[in-house]
């Protein structure tokens, strides 16, 4: 097998690098999952935001009632 | 220097901390390789030594660069750690730094110190990855 121009193996060489880095990243990004602090403060913005929407439905449902009353 | 860090990460300092190191080792792993084709210890059809050998000093460049990064934010976030929880990563890390700093100024001084830069070569990738065990590891559950 013949070898390729020193150029190409360069070019080969550096993207094999490029590879190995976007393999790395991409593995450890998989294996955090959702407890990345953005993630998780995102996660509590949803929540708070529906305690607060649960809140408010109870609320108007109270004064319902007492207008019924 | 705490706040800096944390509006660069984004509140992510571990995370990017871990990230940036684990693409430290895998690219000192790479470096192993390219350097045993550079020596001429494995032969392989589709790489001679001269590309070998300027690639792992680009990818070597990148590593320290990297390496210098994790270490500052290491240091000015959580500070240094000789405790029982932090003791053994904060040893091997300056030892790691050491022997990096070593390396770089006998590539740079040459001559008959250039017998040690094969050892040298992999002091940096066990001392690398025993610190991303202490540490990284530790924190993607894996050491």
């Amino acid at each position: 097998m013949e070898r390729p121009s020193q150029g190409v193996q360069l070019l080969g060489s550096l993207l094999a690098a490029f590879a190995i880095a976007a393999v790395a990243v991409a593995i450890v990004t998989a294996k955090f999952g959702p407890t990345s602090s953005a993630e998780r403060e995102l996660q509590e913005e949803r929540i708070e935001q529906r305690e607060e929407a649960a809140e408010e439905r109870r609320e108007l449902r109270e004064e319902r009632l007492e207008q019924g009353r | 220097m705490e706040q800096l860090i944390d509006d660069l990460t984004r509140g992510n300092v571990t995370e990017v901390k871990v990230l940036l190191a684990s693409v430290v080792l895998a690219l000192a792993v790479y470096q192993l390789l390219l350097a045993a084709v550079a020596y001429g210890w494995i032969r392989l059809p589709f790489l001679s030594a001269a590309p070998a050998s300027w690639v792992h000093r680009a990818s070597g460049d990148t590593i320290v660069l990297l390496t210098v990064a994790v270490a500052a934010m290491c240091v000015g976030y959580y500070g240094f750690d000789f405790g029982d929880d932090g003791g053994t990563h904060a040893i091997v890390a300056v030892v790691l730094l050491g022997v990096l700093a070593t390396k770089i100024l006998v590539v740079r001084v040459g001559g008959q110190l250039g017998r040690l830069l094969p050892p040298l070569g992999v002091s940096v990738l066990v001392l690398l990855g025993v610190t991303w065990l202490t540490s990284a590891g530790d924190f993607l559950g894996i050491a």
